[in-house]
């Protein structure tokens, strides 16, 4: 299937706003999806998945219950197939926090949310980025005003529902000066076997904001999950960005950071743990472009059985980002023979006083401290549980929210239940 | 109970090194082994083999330990039967948390007797109670397994764990290295109190200081992967005073 056979399927899709058509424009002529060729690119193969038909089902989901987190006390809006589902959703919003689903969007909510739609991400040069923004049908505005603290999450729910489904999917989130919020953007799936979703997310921190974002990533077992994140910060700010990869045979997270103010902090953080044959690519990007910035990453992996994982995190400092400590690392666990992981951190550093450091690991389990467990009459399953969740420890513990971090441990925990079944 | 734990011939070797030759020990309840020697003669392999380090082959015409043949239990089978291992060289374990992980020990153990899970009433106070035996700090239970202890607090958290698990053999591998006087006393005077009629403790170390703390029923020298000589302990306060080189030479002109 060449290209444009591919786009076709999605060109009676309704352009909503004027950047839609601009990005059809750039993917129709010229911008083509990354090969294994691209150095990007190099490790996920992307090419069956761009010459596939895939479908637009109509789908009826009754209830969320059974994808809540438990006991998580959150904003839920519900996407289905990249449409907001209103009646899955909380109306029960908190003073100073607006949520828009974007086809909703009118007036002076248009106008601010165009002010920023596709401003912070390049459209132009990643096709995945363009053919989002080319077909999304909805999505998430969220702005959170000037010095206001939302104490509860905001979680943006996307269901994918029904066979060979493909969702473009959209959010945008603006935290105002000295406003602090926390979102999880969670992906679901209900039968959607050889489902596509693409999503694009573009968070913009204002001067003195602080924004938490977690990707929990869970949309089944044959489906592929392509995500791009920009985060853009302003002075003083604050970011976290945690991506949490639970289920998906494709998943690869593209995200940047650009930090356009002096005295900002960026977290990244990343935990994934794949299984049968499972393929999971993070790639990260912290443009550092003026002074007095931190920026810390530390993704963790665990591969078991013919599982493969990505991991590529490159760090810029520009000439003028003196005084820049950025650090990075990623450390990788293979659980049997036949994983793999390919890992390459990147610094590229055009300032002089900096402080900046890198590494990677990749390694089995401790034998010695597997030895030590069992001699004191854990099993080898249990002794390698311990061991692995000690591992995952160093970023689960960055996970603010309680019952979002239990529910990861319980999913590592479940992993593991599902290797030895 | 005479089949406490009984050795013939075992032999074990690794990577294509036989480091053990054919040891023959019979230990019974209520007694204190000692194993003494030079470096190299084989203590940390017999240590090793007997707690099923996979790294080392091992054979032999028999090793029984209460009824079960122990070269074929895995590492946690045997500690579930009641042996037990202090390490020379305690393994830190970042992310692990001491006390979680003796609870899943103890409740593995339990299991494996056919016992309820134990409470967290009943864990506490034996927490409580055994901490005070080795003069445990309450915060070194807390932290992640051995990670940052001095050499002294890992040797003494080995004993605490020992302690916990309630081994009806225990097996204490060079224990003395590395501690001071004041250590040596409190890990030793741990070892005292758990001894009971009912279980028996090997003590491999390359000095005879230890032994003034923890008396042995008996001292064997092993040397070149044999047990080359054996008496009570005043054959160790005799080693003290010698050395090992009338034992070599005794051995070798035999």
């Amino acid at each position: 299937m060449s290209k444009q056979e591919f786009l076709k399927q999605f060109d009676q899709l309704t352009a909503l706003f004027p950047v839609q058509g601009s990005a059809r424009s750039v993917i129709h002529n010229g911008l083509d999806f990354p090969t294994t060729r691209d150095e990007y690119w190099k490790y996920t193969r992307v090419t069956p998945l761009v010459s596939t038909e895939y479908a637009q089902n109509e789908a009826k989901i009754d209830s969320i219950d059974a994808m809540r987190i438990p006991d998580l006390e959150g904003h839920y809006i519900v996407f289905v197939n990249g449409v907001f589902a209103e009646d899955l959703s909380d109306a029960d919003l908190p003073k100073g926090m607006q949520i828009t689903p974007m086809q909703k969007a009118d007036g002076l909510r248009k106008s601010h949310m165009l002010e920023h739609l596709d401003q912070h991400i390049d459209s132009k040069h990643h096709a995945f980025h363009a053919f989002n923004t080319s077909y999304f049908q909805d999505g998430a505005f969220i702005t959170v005003e000037k010095g206001v603290e939302v104490e509860k999450p905001v979680v943006i729910l996307n269901i994918s529902a029904g066979a060979k489904q493909a969702n473009n999917l959209r959010n945008l989130i603006l935290v105002g000066e000295n406003a602090k919020a926390d979102f999880i953007t969670q992906y679901e799936g209900v039968d959607n076997e050889g489902a596509l979703s693409n999503v694009v997310t573009e968070m913009v921190i204002a001067q003195g904001g602080n924004a938490s974002l977690y990707l929990l990533q869970d949309e089944g077992a044959n489906t592929t999950h392509i995500n791009a994140t920009q985060v853009a910060q302003d002075r003083n700010s604050v970011s976290k960005v945690v991506t949490i990869t639970r289920s998906g045979k494709l998943v690869r997270n593209n995200l940047n950071f650009t930090v356009n103010g002096e005295g900002c902090e960026s977290n990244m953080y990343g935990i994934y743990f794949g299984s049968g044959k499972q393929h999971i690519d993070n790639h990260t990007y912290v443009d550092h472009l003026v002074p007095h910035c931190n920026s810390n990453e530390l993704y963790k992996g665990v591969m078991a059985d013919r599982s493969t994982g990505v991991f590529n995190g490159k760090i810029m400092v520009h000439r003028d980002a003196q005084q820049t400590n950025a650090f990075q690392s990623n450390q990788n666990i293979l659980l049997s023979d036949t994983a793999t992981i390919n890992t390459k951190p990147e610094l590229e550093i055009y300032a002089d006083d900096v402080k900046c450091s890198h590494g990677c690991t990749i390694g089995q389990l401790d034998e010695e401290a597997m030895f030590y467990l069992q001699s004191r009459g854990l099993g080898k399953e249990a002794a390698t549980k311990l061991l692995v969740q000690a591992f995952a420890g160093e970023v689960t513990e960055q996970i603010d929210i309680e019952p979002l971090r239990n529910f990861v441990d319980d999913f590592i925990h479940q992993k593991f239940e599902d290797l030895n079944a | 109970m005479s089949d406490f734990l009984r050795i013939k011939n075992l032999r074990a070797s690794i990577e294509g090194n036989q480091i053990l030759k054919g040891i023959d020990l019979e230990v019974k309840p209520g007694e204190v082994h000692a194993i003494m020697g030079p470096n190299g003669s084989g203590k940390s392999t017999l240590s090793s083999v007997l707690a099923g380090r996979e790294e080392y082959e091992a054979e032999a015409d028999e090793v029984t330990f209460l009824g079960k043949a122990l070269l074929e239990l895995d590492p946690e089978e045997r500690s579930r039967e009641g042996l037990f291992l202090a390490f020379q060289y305690p393994v830190e374990i970042p992310g692990v948390s001491n006390i979680n992980f003796l609870k899943a020990a103890i409740n593995a153990k339990r299991q494996h007797q056919g016992l309820e899970d134990i409470s967290a009433k009943d864990f506490m106070a034996m927490v409580k109670e055994k901490q005070a035996l080795v003069e445990l700090k309450q915060s070194l239970a807390n932290r992640s397994v051995n990670e940052g202890f001095s050499g002294g607090e890992k040797k003494r958290n080995e004993i605490f764990q020992m302690a916990m698990l309630e081994p009806k053999f225990g097996i204490l591998d060079e224990t003395d290295s590395g501690l001071d006087i004041d250590a040596l006393k409190i890990v030793a005077n741990g070892v005292n109190k758990l001894k009971t009629g009912d279980n028996a403790f090997l003590v491999i170390t390359h000095y005879q200081r230890l032994l003034n703390y923890i008396v042995p029923d008996f001292v064997h020298v092993l040397y070149n992967g044999r047990i080359v000589k054996s008496g009570d302990k005043s054959l160790a306060l005799e080693l003290e005073e010698r050395g090992y080189d009338w034992i070599i030479n005794e051995t070798e002109t035999a």
